[in-house]
């Protein structure tokens, strides 16, 4: 690192490594309706997903549903708040449709000046397929954020938010990292 | 015998499509175990092939309630973000992933972990092969480890998703891999 490149990685932004939000438990619980949606869009007609009898035969003992569906429950915009796609385009008709959606146990801002942000990649572990009727919790957290210099000399963040997702026993479903590269 | 990855990308798209191996529910349902043993390094997984149309991508979008307009909004792709066309969801290849690794394990093993970067623009048309080749195994826990390296090419060669990934199977004389998955400790 030069003189003239200040770190990135500054003492406020390692601060925000371990930083977690609060434990939010998603809005609905894991539904057929839902899975049928969901195991069609991806493609995948195992019918595990949807074969009552069969699944029961299945060391799983009753219909699964795909680890990472769960992932997308959490995301869902709760009826309880105010519709942010038709405010979002309110605000500015030429939204991108997601901009100003707010989501529920959202992590404060790494305080950076870096704006430009790009999708570094997923890492995802699978622990238990979540079963139709489950309460979904979840809680993101800072799991890493680490500098690299760019070829221009700059450096660059690399942000990881890690989301656990639990059920209604506290039994752990799985663990997803984003991480995301702030330039 | 999957056709091998390499081999595949040397086809016309029309023989790429017709060796696509995604299983129908009835494979699913009367999948065969394949034992630690069944495996070794270099072993290529089946070919999952699609031919995502807009369609497919509005299900998607619909499906996960993803209301990016990158997605389905052709005009606005176009000419707000200068994209090629319509973008193929990182979130939809997400989800390909663990179903990729769950199929191959099936009935009894477990599709442990996946790590994988997004690169490349996909966009309705393109031909996806998502491959997977074995780059090592190992024993633990009287449980059989497989690591793999795994991806979506587009049926010019192009890497989409590279990554990698640990799967799970039974040995043939093990126990049955415990479900829910915990892993063994060291």
């Amino acid at each position: 690192m030069t003189q003239e490149t200040q770190s990135a990685l500054t003492p406020e932004v390692r601060a925000m490594i371990g930083v977690s939000g609060a434990v939010v438990e998603a809005w609905g619980v894991v539904d057929a309706e839902y899975l049928r949606r969901f195991t069609q869009a991806v493609m995948d007609p195992d019918p595990r997903y949807w074969d009552a009898e069969f699944a029961q035969s299945t060391q799983y003992g009753q219909i699964i549903t795909p680890p990472i569906m769960v992932s997308y429950l959490a995301s869902r915009i709760r009826p309880d708040q105010d519709d942010p796609v038709t405010r979002a385009f309110e605000e500015n008709p030429e939204s991108d449709g997601i901009g100003s959606i707010e989501r529920p146990g959202e992590l404060p801002p790494v305080p950076t000046n870096l704006v430009r942000v790009l999708n570094a990649g997923n890492e995802l572990e699978i622990y238990q397929y979540p079963s139709i009727g489950d309460r979904v919790f979840f809680q993101n957290k800072y799991s890493d954020i680490r500098e690299r210099v760019g070829r221009d000399g700059r450096p660059f963040l690399i942000i990881t938010r890690e989301t656990t997702y639990k059920n209604q026993k506290d039994e752990l479903l799985c663990i997803t990292r984003a991480s995301t590269i702030r330039r | 015998m999957t056709t091998p990855l390499e081999d595949l990308l040397k086809m016309e798209p029309e023989e790429i499509l017709a060796r696509n191996e995604r299983p129908k529910a009835d494979d699913l349902r009367n999948k065969q175990q394949l034992y630690y043993e069944d495996v070794a390094e270099g072993m290529e997984l089946p070919k999952y092939i699609y031919n995502p149309t807009p369609t497919h991508l509005f299900r998607w979008s619909a499906a996960i309630e993803n209301f990016h307009r990158i997605h389905y909004d052709l005009d606005f792709g176009l000419n707000h973000d200068k994209n090629p066309s319509i973008l193929v969801h990182g979130s939809w290849k997400q989800s390909v992933v663990p179903q990729f690794l769950k199929d191959w394990t099936l009935p009894r093993g477990w599709p442990w972990k996946a790590q994988f970067e997004h690169r490349a623009m996909l966009v309705p048309g393109d031909i996806l092969i998502m491959w997977g080749r074995v780059t090592g195994k190992y024993e633990k826990g009287r449980m059989g480890f497989v690591e793999l390296e795994i991806g979506m090419k587009t049926q010019d060669g192009v890497e989409s998703m590279p990554g990698t990934a640990t799967v799970v199977l039974p040995l043939r004389d093990g126990p049955d891999i415990p479900y829910p998955f915990v892993p063994p400790t060291d």
